[in-house]
């Protein structure tokens, strides 16, 4: 404090001889590729992509057709066991329906009080039982489980 | 309900034959030989099935088909259980999907085996996608969705019916 108040008062100034110049000129990036071989990168790139794309796709598809082939030979099998399945359990339904309702006056199985659920062109004419008539007398937390299954797989 | 009094439901004895009680890998390692082997039952029951539209009326169709998978599954244990075996392990620790293009070589080792044993030849690459024409002595059932024929249509103009030139020229624009 004592030497700022004691000497005396200088003003900014530049610095002894000036200052340097200003640079005002444009200082270009160092580029490593120019517009040419940009161009000509993507290009090959694209060119070499697709075809390595298809190339795959080709295999890709290949094994598609083996694996359907495969599941195909064995398919009728499964659909055999899937129709005896659904003729046992049609059967076991009518009978638990017939069961429980015997005691209602006027009710037929398979209908509404005598009014029929389907237009059939006749009698016996088969009819894909729906998933929840399928589960109609099943316990409750089976018919949960399989619905979450049928629904989310 | 989907069957009424009246529907004609087979018996659960009729319904009761041994099914195939394998898991899925053993079904998709065996599943070419089984197509091949069976190809006329499956054939027969697919196309019973198509056309009759009527899963009862097929159930001898399909217990053939199950008794021909059944009966190839039991030669395949009794003949090359070991092929068999490596070619399922492989399979199923190859990938989630047991995708086939894995395990070459277990397969080709169990396609010798089979060939040799069983007489069953690997059918050639996406055999089974290919469509088949199939003979069978079973009678043909009439189609079951006719096309409907009306009986009083409308009758036409005849062809030489004298046609005026329109009075307004073309209702589009891009043809006028």
């Amino acid at each position: 404090m004592d030497a700022a108040a004691t000497s005396k008062r200088m003003q900014d100034l530049p610095p002894k001889g000036g200052y340097g110049p200003i640079q005002t000129e444009r200082i270009k990036l160092r580029s490593i590729l120019n517009a040419k071989s940009t161009w000509a990168i993507f290009f090959a790139t694209q060119v070499v992509g697709f075809y390595a794309y298809y190339l795959n796709l080709k295999l890709v598809r290949r094994n598609q057709i083996e694996m359907r082939s495969a599941r195909l030979a064995i398919w009728p099998a499964l659909i055999a066991e899937r129709d005896r399945a659904v003729l046992r359990q049609m059967r076991r339904n009518r009978d638990e329906e017939a069961e429980l309702m015997k005691n209602v006056e006027r009710w037929e199985v398979g209908t509404y009080y005598g009014e029929p659920i389907y237009f059939l062109d006749e009698e016996n004419q088969f009819r894909e039982p729906l998933f929840i008539e399928h589960f109609a007398h099943s316990d409750p937390s089976d018919y949960s489980t399989r619905s979450w299954r049928h629904l989310f797989t | 309900m989907a069957a009424t009094a009246k529907t004609i439901l087979p018996e659960e004895s009729e319904l009761n034959v041994q099914e195939l009680n394998v898991s899925w890998p053993v079904l998709q390692t065996a599943s070419v030989y089984i197509g091949k082997a069976c190809e006329w039952y499956n054939n027969e029951f697919m196309l019973c099935r198509e056309e009759e539209g009527d899963p009862r009326r097929c159930l001898d169709e399909g217990k053939h088909v199950t008794a021909c998978a059944m009966d190839v599954l039991k030669k395949m244990k009794k003949h090359c259980l070991e092929d068999f075996n490596a070619y399922m392990y492989c399979l199923e620790r190859s990938s989630g999907t047991l995708d086939l293009n894995k395990c070459r070589k277990t397969q080709a080792a169990l396609d010798d085996c089979v060939k040799n044993n069983m007489n069953i030849e690997r059918p050639p690459f996406g055999y089974f996608c290919e469509a088949k024409v199939h003979n069978t002595s079973r009678p043909r059932p009439p189609p079951r969705d006719e096309p409907i024929i009306f009986p009083d249509p409308t009758p036409g103009l005849s062809q030489d019916v004298p046609r005026e030139k329109a009075k307004y020229h073309n209702r589009f624009w891009y043809k006028s």
